[in-house]
């Protein structure tokens, strides 16, 4: 297996506050890494640090195999920004708020980046936009625009524009979290498809059972640190460390009793 | 209501004010086309400039927008020959004035369309690889320029008729016209009611136009979109 990505102590501050306080992780080709965690545990700000939305402040990040950002003078780290473009489009990402471009259709949006970013023709972009929009199931739709579209339906255009770059790994920040209950299952079917074809992925979810069906490996985030990171069965089942029992525990507190008469139905 | 409308003097000299609204549309035109894309220019430096370049935009923009733009029309018109020696005649003062005063409301106005656009289309942007002139040229521009609209028009307006100051420095705009009309004729009343109202036809059509534009532009596409 080849390595996709490797963080090496890792650390992110805004201004005074310290984020991620050294997060070593490494990710293998395909693999599938669920973070879970409370809300400011830095599990966001973790899979930002890997795209650079968000530059670290401190520890090394390797893609591809590549480590990323230059030495600095006095021991100092630098990461210029055009150097982290390039990054940005080998790394896609789908936000929990979607982010359509609105004044584009949906087949606007999807080749927009091999447009302008890949610089591929206008012909060639139609076909591969066409492609991932099949792909997530939205291909009927490429000529709407998006405020059309169910909530649902955006999220997955999103999914068709991030993977119309064709990039190396996916980065899933909440995708499901601004949607309609009802609506939550069709991006994820499309998100465990993509485990499934063997893309590399990293996705920070509230969804536990989908975590449990989709994750390679689970990590779980307490105050910028990797407190617990194991197989699902393991840390969704059986954890070790009473924070991540207390975190299940909120997500499960009530539940719908286990199949309610089959046999009505 | 003892006052005997006599419209017949004016509309003798009505060419005449039709000259005047071609000057009038001249320095407008002008002005807008010199300073829309300035304006531009002054707001990205002082939005994305250093702070050696946003620092004096920034204060070149507020002095445009304080002063009365009839010192700024003297000035360039009476004091630019004199400091720098350049022969200005009063279109050109008028054009030069006019489109650099414009261009420092029009910062202002797409400093504010590029700011009300979400920071997550930055981020979307951003994600797929863009840098961030291309972002803004692709992503944020084409949907701050549509929010624009409607401020952009109110000061265009404020501009057509701004510009009515030229006749001070004797450019013959369509005010500087009816003035002269007015004096010739002694049926002050008349010019300036005609010149009132060929003023509001030319701007209220732009107006319907532009609010037709508008709306179409808001068809294709919608602006609530996250």
């Amino acid at each position: 297996m080849t390595e996709m990505l490797r963080l090496e102590g890792l650390v992110k501050h805004f201004g005074d506050l310290e984020v991620l306080k050294g997060i070593d992780l490494t990710v293998m080709k395909g693999e599938t890494i669920v973070l879970l965690g409370a809300s400011g545990s830095g599990k966001s700000t973790l899979l930002r640090c890997v795209n650079f939305m968000e530059v670290p402040t401190g520890g090394r990040v390797h893609l591809m195999g590549n480590q990323i950002g230059r030495e600095g003078r006095g021991g100092s780290f630098d990461y210029a920004e055009r150097d982290l473009v390039p990054i940005r489009a080998r790394v896609g990402m789908v936000f929990q708020h979607f982010n359509l471009f609105p004044h584009m259709t949906v087949l606007q949006n999807v080749m927009e980046g091999p447009r302008t970013v890949l610089g591929l023709s206008k012909s060639e972009c139609k076909m591969r936009a066409r492609k991932y929009l099949d792909k997530v199931g939205l291909g009927w739709k490429a000529d709407a625009w998006p405020t059309h579209l169910s909530g649902g339906q955006q999220q997955r255009v999103a999914i068709a524009r991030a993977l119309a770059m064709e990039p190396e790994i996916m980065l899933f920040d909440e995708a499901t979290s601004a949607l309609d209950p009802e609506l939550v299952g069709e991006v994820l079917d499309t998100i465990k498809e993509l485990a499934d074809e063997g893309m590399t992925l990293m996705i920070v979810t509230h969804e536990l059972g989908f975590a449990y069906t989709v994750a390679d490996r689970v990590l779980f985030l307490s105050g910028g640190r990797i407190l617990e990171e194991g197989r699902p069965d393991d840390i969704l089942l059986s954890p070790r460390e009473e924070q991540t029992k207390s975190f299940l525990r909120g997500h499960s507190r009530f539940r719908l009793p286990d199949t309610p008469g089959q046999e009505q139905a | 209501m003892g006052y005997d409308w006599d419209f017949g003097v004016v509309l003798r000299d009505f060419d005449l004010l039709l000259l005047g609204l071609v000057n009038t549309l001249k320095v407008t035109g002008l002005a807008l086309l010199f300073g829309v894309p300035l304006g531009l220019i002054l707001a990205l430096c002082r939005l994305y400039g250093n702070a050696l370049i946003r620092w004096p935009v920034g204060l070149v923009i507020e002095f445009l927008r304080t002063t009365p733009p009839i010192a700024q029309l003297f000035w360039f018109f009476f004091a630019l020959p004199i400091l720098a020696g350049i022969e200005i005649n009063p279109f050109e003062a008028a054009v030069l004035t006019f489109s650099l005063q414009s261009s420092a409301f029009f910062a202002e106005v797409f400093r504010g369309g590029i700011q009300s656009v979400e920071r997550g289309q930055w981020e979307a942007a951003k994600a797929i690889g863009m840098t961030r002139n291309r972002a803004l040229k692709r992503v944020i521009l084409p949907q701050a320029v549509k929010r624009m609209i409607p401020a952009f028009l109110e000061r265009a307006i404020e501009l057509m008729k701004t510009t009515t100051l030229v006749g001070t420095i004797s450019y013959a705009d369509l005010l500087f016209r009816a003035n002269q009309i007015a004096q010739s004729t002694y049926r002050a009343l008349e010019v300036f009611t005609v010149a009132a109202a060929i003023y509001f036809i030319v701007i209220f059509a732009c107006s319907f136009a532009v609010r037709l534009l508008e709306s179409r532009l808001a068809r294709s596409g919608e602006s609530t979109a996250r």
